[in-house]
């Protein structure tokens, strides 16, 4: 959703375009959600269901402190996210709803955000919530310490100007069209200026571990390791909103355990339902399930293989086309995700339907077809062993195809199922040693490029320009966590996703996507697997969640 | 002569005092060792692994990491064990799993029977300063947590079966060089020694051919106890998931049993039982042994 | 035993400590990756890992980073844990009665029932019931510790039912006082349980041979002669001489016992020190590692350097150089 400040034009054409582009995107996403298969219940203000009541919930990570504000750290934000709002809120469809602010105007073609903040909201403490919370929080806090807004704001964004109490605006030196998706709870928090200010924010101990937000549940007590309890906030500014007195907060590091927790009753909500569970309690009448395609990393995720296009072995599109055809979609949807989710039949993700092109040409699984494309490239073999090289380029003759295969130790179920599967075809994958965590896996496959094949878990986002862009332009291949990692470089590709960006048509962008989709799936630089799903379970007396941040909002049990 | 002990309870807290007799392992120690129940078993179980171990490739009925099962079927005539969830038959696990372990023990072994001896007979024949130095670095090498230090340096090193054996092997020998030591130093002055060293033979040659075949029973002993907690501790990383997936162990089995618990109680049951039995194994058979040599006091 | 020897002994923890944490820290710190990304997360640019990686010291060389790590140690500052922010010590301390608390009770179980399943063994050796110890006790101590843990999972807590397998108190519970005693008790039985199942058997088997040994000798002959009744024969004169190895026994068997936490805090969600290792080590937490890591090992030395000195309190035979 990037403009480009190319040129004058009519001031109302500018403003125009900027109004129906957002609009073209809401109604294409409001047409179909990021959720898959039942039941989602959003955050309905002034919420409907019995008041009263303690709720239970399970996370899987320990949050350690609760200052959403200077991390991206998954664990701190759901131990936080009760506890503080952002600006806006993201619906189903991922568009922006009035939550601090209660309306806006964009301005200047995008370059200036208007903000009018709701009256009378009060800090859990009892202090008046102002504009200066929110400059303090952006200019002193999510600027200086929270990765993604610092990445993506610091360049752009002048100033931030505070005209009166309800009035906040944000000026950029160009029009910034993505604004409005980066401003709820989980990309920017307001935190507290009156308790943070002049203070050291990350290493000020006593704040973070009893924080003071606006939301709609109070911190309460903090056992490490254990769980974390907060109480309804009564002078919430969203009308009738809390329903529950408590909110406890269970950390379950295993996740069998959530959901054994979850059918004895001693929990309400689960976060993280495994995938063969989830296919277990789908008929239950006990339990029911809720399935998102968010993640505390991203939205619309597709776990994909990069292949190394700067390694001889990988250079012949036939090989990399080989491998694809030698992967079996389904076999990753049954016996890793267990059902939960869906193959990948695009290169962008189906979350994203108008430039999701459900026709193209994927090379699904045939292994026949792949031998013959080896076999073609050069990489013979008598009977079943591991192929050898003879006469390909690059590399000497006789040389074993050993590719190696670099994952995050989560995702071993789709190393080892690749390794099994790709030796059936004569290819060797190691998958042993390059079982990576996070530092050493960054490490090697963005700064070092030591590797052959990856599989990384790409989040699209809710519009391509947030997630895909990033994996295909040559402009984007760098030493920065999850950019192009193929190194891929086609000028093609480049001018489409250029012109992609300035389009306002949505027919016009569809079309773009499509040719886009079309050679990426010829030249096949990645290949797309599954497209994953997150599943949460609740017990069936429960009912209001969300699916993360405020996901108790507006909850209640009977 | 207390510290970390891997203890039987039969041994006492520390191998401390010599054997009575001097010249070698006595040819009667077998047939008494398999005398005692305890010792049939455990050597039986011992064998067992070896036998398995050896003969995988012919033993197992499909390659373990074959992928053509059905996913998470319980033990039935065509899959004894059950399948994981890729379909992978759990029986030909176990089986080569027998295999790692035995690679595991050998190596493990090696290194420390190496490493011990050298640096127990080093301090033992010099003495004084040596021995001092020696001692103070096998103590250091004592109080090390091995299993912290495991899991550092699996966790962050990459997972590897022989990289367990190296941390192991590297901070295990310290109370076998003890025991070597202490053998060493009260034959050192025993009227055969004198007399070898009066027939002109030369201190090395005297702590091969004399030396060392007394120390030999107690090392096996220390040594069969030490192979069991090799076995669990690889277990125990493979179940916290710090194993490696190319290599069929039964620690990975464990761990790839976890989340599977209530589901698929198989892939849980089976590898620990396969643990259990070999570990079983080793320490009867160390607990014979030191019976059948005469050590309880 | 000379006042001097323990005046060295106890000097000698130190360097001992500080050994290996030297050991622990170069580990840490030469294993491959960028420590920055555990850091900073992953959605950063060069410029903002820079501004981290220089506000936390990691682009200085090692020896300058070794330096200031031990001039940090000295005042009990082990950094700031990369992923919570919060000090490395404080979140240490924080899990360290949990773990302390699962570790007793262990040992605690383990001594109650290993001595008397020892007793019952040793009292009449080579009968069924000494036999049946002896098995029992031989299996447990050749188990993986977690199995046994799976294992109870599956055939006690599930169909029981009202014994927790998860976590230290009861979710969202605000008791106090006894209530709240009661509620740890109840969750720290079955994980305490599996834990001391490797001690008890050690403890068992030792206090059996002991007691088997005892009960053989010239003194114990003499008072059954002299009519004193049995369970006096046994409880006065024979086991308390029989009790001595097991002390250096459980000394000895800490480093098991620390590894065993690990993987039971694991298997049943206590939240202590050995959860906080596999998350620590997971996430590159290397502050939060070396500050367990020298936790360890400082018990470790610790509870050998009190064995060595109550068993050579014990038994007089013992002399040190």
């Amino acid at each position: 959703m990037g403009l480009s400040a190319k040129g004058d034009s009519a001031v109302r054409g500018r403003i125009g375009r900027v109004v129906v582009l957002a609009a073209a995107v809401a109604f294409v996403a409001a047409a179909c959600s990021s959720t898959e298969e039942t039941s989602s219940s959003s955050t309905v203000a002034g919420g409907e269901g019995p008041r009263g009541g303690t709720l239970v919930a399970a996370t899987d990570a320990d949050p350690g402190q609760f200052n959403p504000a200077i991390t991206t750290s998954g664990s701190v934000h759901t131990g936080a996210e009760l506890i503080y709002n952002g600006l806006v809120e993201l619906d189903e469809a991922q568009q922006p709803v009035p939550e601090l602010a209660e309306s806006w105007e964009v301005l200047e073609d995008g370059a200036r955000y208007r903000f009018h903040l709701v009256e009378g909201v009060l800090w859990h403490d009892g202090t008046p919530f102002t504009s200066a919370d929110v400059k303090f929080t952006f200019e002193e806090a999510l600027l200086q310490y929270h990765s993604r807004t610092k990445s993506s704001l610091s360049g752009v964004l002048d100033r931030i100007e505070t005209p009166d109490e309800r009035t906040v605006e944000f000026v950029f030196n160009q029009p910034y069209a993505p604004l409005l998706q980066q401003l709820n709870v989980t990309e920017a928090p307001i935190i507290p200026k009156h308790i943070y200010e002049g203070t050291d924010i990350p290493n000020n101990d006593d704040a973070n571990l009893r924080p003071v937000g606006t939301g709609p549940f109070v911190f309460e007590s903090y056992t490490p390791g254990s769980e974390v309890t907060f109480t309804a906030n009564l002078n919430y500014f969203k009308e009738g909103l809390p329903l529950l007195d408590r909110v406890v907060l269970r950390i379950i590091p295993e996740d069998a355990n959530q959901v054994a927790s979850l059918e004895s009753g001693d929990i309400q909500w689960a976060f993280n339902v495994p995938g063969v569970e989830a296919r277990r309690l789908d008929g239950s009448d006990e339990i029911d399930l809720l399935r998102t395609g968010n993640n505390p990393g991203g939205a619309n995720c597709i776990m994909t293989v990069s292949y190394n296009l700067d390694r001889p072995v990988l250079a012949d599109v036939r090989v990399r086309r080989a491998i694809a055809l030698g992967l079996d979609q389904q076999r990753f949807l049954d016996n890793v995700l267990f059902g939960q989710g869906a193959v990948a039949e695009a290169p962008i993700h189906s979350g994203i339907p108008f430039a999701h092109d459900p026709d193209v040409a994927m090379p699904g699984y045939d292994p026949e077809e792949a031998g013959r494309l080896l076999d073609a490239a050069g990489w013979g073999r008598d009977g079943g062993g591991t192929r050898t090289s003879r006469g390909v380029p690059g590399v000497p003759d006789g040389t074993p195809l050993s590719i190696d295969f670099l994952y995050f130790p989560t995702f071993n179920d789709y190393a080892q199922l690749a390794a099994a599967e790709l030796a059936e075809i004569g290819v060797d994958l190691r998958i042993g040693d390059t079982a990576l965590e996070r530092d050493p896996f960054v490490q090697r496959v963005f700064v070092d490029r030591d590797f052959d094949t990856n599989v990384i878990s790409y989040c699209n986002g809710t519009d391509p320009e947030i997630g895909v862009r990033r994996m295909y332009v040559s402009s984007n291949i760098n030493t920065n966590p999850f950019s192009n990692a193929a190194a891929y470089r086609n000028p093609d590709i480049d001018r489409l996703f250029d012109e992609a960006r300035a389009e306002v048509d949505t027919a016009a962008r569809t079309d773009l996507y499509r040719q886009i989709s079309d050679i990426l799936v010829e030249d096949l630089p990645y290949y797309w697997l599954v497209e994953t799903t997150n599943v949460r379970g609740y017990r069936t007396s429960c009912s209001g969640f969300g699916p993360a941040g405020h996901f108790a909002e507006a909850a209640s049990c009977s | 002569m207390s510290d970390s002990t891997p203890a039987s309870a039969t041994a006492e807290a520390g191998v401390g005092p010599a054997l009575e007799g001097g010249a070698g392992p006595e040819p009667g120690v077998l047939r008494r060792l398999l005398r005692r129940p305890s010792g049939v078993v455990g050597c039986g179980l011992v064998a067992l692994l070896v036998v398995v171990g050896v003969a995988a490739p012919w033993l197992a009925p499909r390659d373990p990491f074959a992928i053509d099962g059905p996913s998470l079927s319980p033990p039935s005539g065509r899959y004894p064990m059950g399948t994981d969830a890729f379909g992978r038959d759990l029986f030909s696990g176990i089986v080569f799993g027998a295999r790692t372990s035995l690679l595991l023990t050998v190596l493990t072994s090696a290194l420390v029977l190496v490493i011990g001896v050298a640096v127990g007979t080093l301090a033992g024949y010099r003495g004084g300063r040596v021995d001092d130095a020696c001692m103070r670095v096998a103590e250091f090498f004592l109080v090390l947590p091995r299993f912290f230090l495991a899991i550092v340096v699996v966790a962050l090193y990459g997972p590897g079966v022989e990289r367990i054996g190296l941390v192991f092997g590297f901070t295990a020998w310290a109370l076998l060089a003890r025991v070597v030591r202490a053998e060493v130093l009260s034959l050192r002055e025993r009227e055969f020694v004198e007399a070898a060293r009066a027939g002109g033979s030369g201190g090395w040659r005297i702590v091969v051919r004399e030396i060392l075949p007394n120390a030999l029973p107690a090392a096996l002993v220390y040594l069969g106890l030490l192979l069991g907690q090799v076995l669990l501790l690889e277990a125990s990383l493979g179940f916290l998931g710090l194993s490696d997936p190319t290599a069929m162990s039964w620690g990975f089995l464990a761990g790839q049993a976890q989340p599977f618990l209530r589901v698929a109680w198989w892939m849980a049951v089976f590898p620990g039982a396969a643990i259990l039995a070999t570990v079983l194994g080793l320490n009867l058979t160390a607990d014979a042994l030191t019976e059948a040599l005469g050590r309880r006091s | 035993m000379s006042g001097r020897y323990l005046a060295w002994r106890l000097f000698l923890v130190v360097p001992t400590v500080a050994g290996i944490l030297v050991v622990g820290f170069v580990l840490v710190h030469l294993a491959p990756g960028d420590p920055v990304q555990a850091l900073a997360g992953e959605h950063g640019d060069a410029e903002y890992y820079a501004f981290m990686r220089a506000r936390f010291g990691l682009d200085q060389p090692l020896l300058a980073q070794f330096a200031t790590f031990a001039a940090n140690l000295l005042t009990g500052d082990f950094g700031r844990s990369f992923i919570q922010g919060r000090p490395a010590f404080d979140l240490v301390a924080e899990r360290l009665p949990a773990t302390l608390l699962l570790i007793s009770a262990s040992l605690a179980l383990a001594s109650v029932v290993g001595i008397a399943l020892g007793i019952v063994a040793g009292s009449r050796p080579g009968g069924v019931r000494d036999l049946a110890v002896s098995g029992t006790t031989l299996a447990l101590y050749a188990a993986p510790v977690f199995w046994i843990g799976q294992l109870v999972i599956l055939l006690v807590a599930v169909p029981v039912g009202w014994l927790p397998v998860q976590g230290m108190t009861s979710p969202g519970s605000t008791s106090t006082g006894l209530a709240h005693a009661l509620d740890v008790g109840r969750h720290l039985l079955l994980p305490a349980l599996v834990l001391a199942s490797q001690e008890v058997a050690a403890i068992a088997r030792l206090t059996r041979t002991g007691l088997a040994t005892e009960l053989a000798s010239d003194h114990v002959r003499t008072a059954r002669a002299k009519g004193v009744a049995e369970w006096q024969v046994v409880g006065r004169h024979a086991l308390r001489r029989a009790l001595l190895p097991v002390v250096t026994v459980v000394g000895g068997r800490t480093g098991h016992l620390v590894a065993g936490t690990v993987v039971i805090e694991t298997v049943f969600g206590w939240p202590g020190l050995g959860r906080l290792l596999v998350t620590s080590v997971g996430s590159g937490d290397r502050p939060v590692l070396l500050a367990i890591f020298a936790v360890a090992a400082l018990a470790v030395v610790v509870v050998n350097l009190v064995t060595d000195l109550v068993y050579v309190r014990l038994d007089p035979r013992i002399r040190y150089r």
